[in-house]
C-alpha cells in the first residue's frame, strides 16, 4: 500500500517538475534563437522570416536529443530510490 | 515590514533546519551495550516522531519498539569535532517502510540481529558506527531511529557523510535551477504583460501611470 502512495504521489511530483523543465528548456532556446535573429539581422529584419527562423529552430530542438533527456527526470529518482533501498536494507 | 520579513526567514531557516536536522542522516560512534524490546503507547504528540509497525504487519495503537541501548561519543558541530567523554544513547529500530522519511528500511529485525553482534563489554570495547536520523528527548520518550550499523577498529575513525555532502550540493543547484526558472518566466511571460498592461492604460492618464508605478515598485519588493 505504501508502495502504491508512493508510485503515485511520486509521479505526480515528478511530472510537475518535468513540465517545468520542459519548459524552460524551451523558453531559453527560444529566447537563444531570437537572440541569434537579433545579432544576424541589427535592424530587426523581415518579420515573417525571422518567424520561420525560430519556428524551424524549435522544430529542431523538439527532435534533438535535449527534450528526450529531460525524461531522465523519472529515471534519477526511481533509480536513487532503489539504490537506497537495496543500500539500507541489504548492506 | 523589514522586521517582519527578518522574523519570517527567521522562522523558515529554523523550521527547514530543524526538519533537515531530523531526517537527514547522522553518523554516532557507539558501543552497544544491549538490545531490547518494549512495549510502546502512543500519544498524538509523540505519535509522528515514530515511523509504523513493521513491514506487512497491522498498525495497532500499542505495540512492540526495538531498542538499542548504546554509550556513544560525544562531538560537537553535528559530528565534526570530536570530544574524549562519552554518554549513553538509546536508539529506536523500525522500519520506515515507503514513506517518510525516505529511507527505504525493512530490515529492522536484522539490524537488531547485527546490533546484538556488536554487544561490547567494559574492558574488550567493540566500536561501531550507527547511522540514523532524528532526536532523543526524554520528556517526550522519543528516540532516534537506526539505519545501519557496521564495526569500526576503533573510537577514533574519520567519517566523511556522503549523502549529506551529495544532499546539499543538490540542494543548491536545485536552488539555483528554480531562481533560473523564475527569472526566465518574469522575463518573458510576466513583463510583456506588465508591458502591454501599461501600454494600454497610459492612454488613461498619469494618475493610473503612478499606480501602476506603485504596483512596479511592490512587485520590485519582491525581487531581492
Amino acid at each position: 500500500m505504501g508502495l502504491v502512495r508512493l508510485v503515485f504521489f511520486g509521479f505526480i511530483g515528478l511530472s510537475v517538475i518535468y513540465f517545468l523543465i520542459s519548459i524552460y528548456s524551451r523558453s531559453v532556446r527560444r529566447e537563444k534563437l531570437e537572440d541569434r535573429w537579433g545579432q544576424d539581422n541589427p535592424d530587426g529584419g523581415d518579420p515573417t522570416a525571422r518567424e520561420a527562423f525560430i519556428d524551424e529552430g524549435m522544430a529542431r530542438y523538439n527532435t534533438g536529443i535535449r527534450p528526450k533527456l529531460i525524461l531522465l527526470v523519472y529515471v534519477i529518482p526511481t533509480i536513487l530510490v532503489v539504490a537506497i533501498h537495496i543500500l539500507t536494507t541489504y548492506y | 515590514m523589514r522586521k517582519i520579513k527578518i522574523i519570517f526567514l527567521i522562522l523558515l531557516f529554523l523550521i527547514v533546519g530543524g526538519l533537515l536536522h531530523y531526517a537527514l542522516p547522522q553518523h554516532d560512534i557507539v558501543r552497544v551495550t544491549s538490545t531490547e524490546v518494549i512495549r510502546t503507547d502512543f500519544t498524538w504528540i509523540n505519535r509522528r516522531f515514530y515511523a509504523q509497525a513493521d513491514s506487512g504487519g497491522a498498525e495497532l495503537v500499542t505495540r512492540d519498539l526495538r531498542l538499542i541501548n548504546t554509550e556513544k561519543k560525544l562531538t560537537f558541530l553535528f559530528g565534526f569535532v570530536p570530544r574524549d567523554s562519552t554518554k549513553v544513547m538509546v536508539y529506536r529500530n523500525e522500519d520506515t517502510g515507503w514513506i517518510w522519511p525516505p529511507y527505504f528500511k525493512f530490515d529492522s529485525s536484522d539490524l537488531q540481529a547485527e546490533s546484538a553482534a556488536e554487544i561490547s563489554v567494559s574492558g574488550t570495547e567493540q566500536w561501531a558506527v550507527m547511522t540514523h536520523y532524528g532526536w532523543r528527548n526524554k520528556y517526550l520518550s522519543i528516540y532516534p531511529n537506526a539505519i545501519g550499523i557496521r564495526s569500526v577498529d576503533g573510537p577514533d575513525v574519520r567519517i566523511i557523510p556522503w549523502f549529506n555532502i551529495f544532499f546539499f550540493v543538490f540542494l543548491v543547484v536545485a536552488f539555483l535551477f528554480l531562481r533560473a526558472v523564475w527569472r526566465q518566466f518574469r522575463e518573458r511571460t510576466i513583463d510583456p504583460a506588465m508591458q502591454d498592461m501599461g501600454d494600454s492604460l497610459g492612454s488613461v492618464g498619469d494618475a493610473v501611470a503612478e499606480k501602476r508605478g506603485r504596483f512596479r515598485r511592490w512587485i520590485d519588493t519582491w525581487r531581492s
